[in-house]
C-alpha cells in the first residue's frame, strides 16, 4: 500500500516537473471533453425551456373527442363518457366539456359589434376540469356545487379571453351569453397543452341545459392517465367510451407535439460529439508522441532509478500513471470548461441550462482511456531501457 | 592483503561477457575476482578494456554470458528482474561520472529515490535522506535543485544517494572525471571515509592518480584482469 503511495508521488512529481509540456499534452483531453460536454449541453439547452415546460405539464393528459361520423353534424360523446373512461384502470381522472353551439358571448349586454367579430367558444364544463388539466386559477374560483343550483348563472373565463375583455383582477364583472347575464366568478390560468381553452367561457351543465337547451352530451373528454401508461390508455379509451356504439371517438396526447419539438437536434449533436472524439483521438496521438520523446529525454532518470533498485514494472507504472494524470486532470478541466461554455452561452441566449452531469464521468473516463492507451507504448519503452546504456558507463 | 576475513561480498567466477550471436565480441573473458568487506579497490585500464562491462556485472545491471556472479553469496543469474532490482537497491550504491541527478527534484528528493518502494513513511524517508546529505556535508543544500549546485556538490548529492541505503558495496564510475582537481580530491576524501569493515568501495577509473589512492588496485587489459595488487600504505 505504501509502495502505491510512493508510486503516486513519483508519477505526480514527473507530471508536474515540466509544466508547459504537461499543459500542451493536456490540451487534447481538455478540448475533446469540452467539445463533447458542450455539444450535448448546447443542443439540449437550446430546447431547455421546452423540456422544463414539459416536465411541469407532464405527459399524461389525453384528449378524447367525438369523431365525425357520416351524417352527424355535431358529434357528441355518450352522456356517461366520464364514468366509462374512469372504468379504465389506468385512468386517474376525467372531466368533460360540451361545446355549446350558437351561443354569442359579449363582455356585457349591448356591447358593440367590435366584440361580435370574435367568436367565443362557450363550454359546459365539469366541476373537476381544472384538477384534471392540473391548471390553477389566476383569479377567483372555479365553478362549484353551489353554481349547479337553478339560475345561479356563474361563468369562468379563460385567461386569454379575460385579457381581451380587459378583465381586472378582483373586479365584479358579468358576461352576456345570448343576452343572459352571467356573473364571472374566476379566471382560469393558461392551459399550455390545450391553448384553445384560453379563449373559452365555462358555465355549468345545469345552466347550459336551462338557458341554451343542450342535451348535456359532452363533446370533449380530458383524461389523466397514471404515469407511464399514457399511450396504452389513449389506445384503450375509444373502445371504453363508445362501448361498441356508433359514435366514433378519437384520442390525442397534446404533449406529444411538445415532446417532439423539445427533442434536441440529434444530427448536430452527433456531429459535434464526433468532433470531440476526433479531438480526443488526435490528443491521444499527441500524448503518445510527447511521451515517447520524454522517455528518450529522461533516459538518464530511468537509468538511475533502475540502478537504485526500481523494477521494470515500477518504471512502466510511473510513466503510465503520468499519462493517466494527463487524462484525469485534462478530462476534468475539459468537463468544467464544457459546462462553463454551456452555462455562458445559455445565459447569453436566454436558454434554460441543461447539463447531463451523469454523462461527465463517461467523457472523463474516455479521456483517461485514450491517455492510458497513448501512454502504454512509451511506458513499456521506458521499462525496457537498459540502465547500463543510459548511464553510459566508461 | 585483501580486506577482512569471511566470505567475499562479491565474487566473479570464470565470468565471460560477449555481445552478438553470429559474430561474438568478447568484452570480458574468463574473469575471476573476489571483493571483500573493507576493500577500497580501484579497477583501471585503457579505454575498451572491459571496465564498463565489469561495472555492469559487479553492479547487477547486467548478466554474464557464462560463469557466475555472486553478490552476498547469491547467484544473480538465478534472480528475475524484481529480485536483481531488490538486490541493487539493498546492497549496492552507484556513483557515476555524470552524477545522474534527476533535474526536477531537490537534492533531498534525489537522495530519497533510493529509498522509494522500501515501505518507509515519507517523513522517515526524508529524515534518512537529510542525514545522508549531512554525512557528505550538504545538509544545508537539501532543498536546492541540481542546477543550483556546483559539480562537486552534485557529485556529493549522488554519493549521499549511494550511501543512504547503507549498502555493502559502493560502485563508482569515474567519480572525479567531471570535476576540477580541488573538487576531485574532496570527493576522493569522501570515498575514503565511506570505507568500513562492513563495506567495500570500488572505483572504476582510467586515472592512475585516482587509482593510487586506493588500497587495492586491479588492472585490466583486453577483457582480462592483468594485475591485482595491494601496495603497502604510503607513509
Amino acid at each position: 500500500m505504501r509502495s502505491l503511495g510512493d508510486l503516486l508521488g513519483v508519477a505526480w512529481a514527473g507530471f508536474t516537473s515540466r509544466r508547459s509540456r504537461t499543459v500542451l499534452i493536456m490540451l487534447g483531453p481538455i478540448v475533446g471533453v469540452a467539445a463533447m460536454v458542450a455539444a450535448v449541453g448546447l443542443t439540449e439547452s437550446a430546447k431547455g425551456n421546452l423540456k422544463q415546460e414539459l416536465a411541469k405539464l407532464g405527459t399524461t393528459l389525453i384528449v378524447a373527442s367525438a369523431g365525425t361520423s357520416f351524417g352527424q353534424q355535431n358529434p357528441t360523446l355518450p352522456s356517461n363518457a366520464v364514468s366509462r373512461a374512469s372504468a379504465v384502470s389506468t385512468v386517474t381522472g376525467a372531466a368533460a366539456t360540451a361545446e355549446l353551439s350558437g351561443v354569442i358571448a359579449l363582455p356585457d349586454v349591448g356591447a358593440t359589434n367590435y366584440y361580435q367579430a370574435f367568436p367565443v367558444p362557450v363550454q359546459a364544463a365539469d366541476l373537476n376540469l381544472p384538477s384534471v388539466l392540473q391548471v390553477p386559477m389566476t383569479d377567483g374560483r372555479w365553478l362549484d356545487n353551489a353554481d349547479l343550483a337553478d339560475g345561479a348563472r356563474a361563468a369562468v373565463l379563460g385567461s386569454g379571453l379575460a385579457q381581451q375583455y380587459g378583465y381586472l383582477q378582483g373586479e365584479v364583472r358579468s358576461i352576456s351569453l345570448n343576452n343572459v347575464n352571467y356573473g364571472v366568478v374566476g379566471v382560469l390560468a393558461p392551459v399550455a397543452l390545450e391553448p384553445q381553452l384560453d379563449n373559452a367561457v365555462f358555465v355549468t351543465e345545469t345552466d347550459a341545459k336551462n338557458d341554451f337547451g343542450t342535451n348535456g352530451d359532452p363533446t370533449t373528454l380530458y383524461v389523466r392517465a397514471a404515469n407511464g401508461t399514457t399511450q396504452e390508455t389513449a389506445n384503450a379509451l375509444p373502445t371504453a367510451i363508445n362501448l361498441g356504439g356508433t359514435q366514433a371517438v378519437t384520442t390525442q396526447v397534446p404533449s406529444d407535439a411538445l415532446q417532439a419539438s423539445a427533442q434536441a437536434n440529434k444530427t448536430l449533436q452527433r456531429t459535434a460529439l464526433f468532433a470531440g472524439i476526433l479531438a480526443l483521438a488526435v490528443g491521444g496521438l499527441g500524448i503518445a508522441n510527447v511521451m515517447s520523446i520524454s522517455v528518450i529525454q529522461r533516459s538518464s532518470e530511468i537509468g538511475i532509478r533502475r540502478a537504485v533498485g526500481h523494477t521494470r514494472s515500477q518504471i512502466a507504472s510511473q510513466f503510465l500513471l503520468e499519462a493517466l494524470f494527463v487524462g484525469v486532470i485534462g478530462g476534468a478541466i475539459g468537463a468544467a470548461l464544457g459546462a462553463a461554455i454551456v452555462i455562458a452561452t445559455s445565459k447569453a441566449l436566454g436558454w434554460v441550462v441543461v447539463l447531463a452531469y451523469s454523462q461527465m464521468p463517461l467523457w472523463i473516463g474516455l479521456a483517461v482511456l485514450v491517455s492510458a492507451v497513448a501512454g502504454l507504448s512509451p511506458s513499456i519503452k521506458a521499462a525496457r531501457l537498459e540502465p547500463l546504456e543510459t548511464l553510459r558507463l566508461t | 592483503m585483501h580486506g577482512g576475513g569471511g566470505p567475499p561480498l562479491l565474487e566473479l567466477e570464470g565470468v565471460s561477457r560477449y555481445y552478438g550471436d553470429e559474430v561474438r565480441v568478447h568484452a570480458l573473458s574468463d574473469v575471476s575476482l573476489q571483493i571483500y568487506a573493507g576493500d577500497f579497490l580501484s579497477i583501471t585500464g585503457p579505454s575498451g578494456c572491459g571496465k564498463s562491462t565489469m561495472l555492469g556485472l559487479l553492479g547487477c545491471l547486467d548478466l554474464p554470458s557464462s560463469g557466475t556472479v555472486r553478490i552476498g553469496g547469491q547467484d544473480v543469474s538465478a534472480l528475475d528482474d524484481a529480485g536483481r532490482s531488490a538486490l541493487r537497491g539493498d546492497s549496492i550504491g552507484f556513483v557515476f561520472q555524470q552524477f545522474h541527478l534527476i533535474p526536477y527534484l531537490t537534492a533531498v528528493a534525489n537522495v530519497e529515490t533510493a529509498l522509494l518502494y522500501h515501505g518507509l513513511k515519507p517523513g522517515a524517508r526524508r529524515d534518512r535522506a537529510v542525514l545522508a546529505l549531512q554525512q557528505v556535508g550538504l545538509g544545508h543544500r537539501a532543498d536546492h535543485r541540481p542546477n543550483q549546485m556546483s559539480g562537486g556538490e552534485q557529485q556529493r548529492v549522488a554519493i549521499a544517494r549511494a550511501i543512504v541505503t547503507d549498502p555493502m558495496m559502493i560502485l563508482a564510475d569515474e567519480p572525479t572525471g567531471a570535476l576540477d582537481s580541488a573538487n576531485a580530491s574532496h570527493v576522493l576524501e569522501v570515498f575514503r571515509g565511506l570505507q568500513s569493515g562492513q563495506r567495500a568501495v570500488v572505483l572504476v577509473t582510467h586515472d592512475l592518480g585516482v587509482a593510487s589512492t586506493t588500497s587495492r588496485q586491479v588492472s585490466m587489459r583486453d577483457g582480462r584482469i592483468v594485475g591485482d595488487e595491494s601496495p603497502a600504505p604510503v607513509g
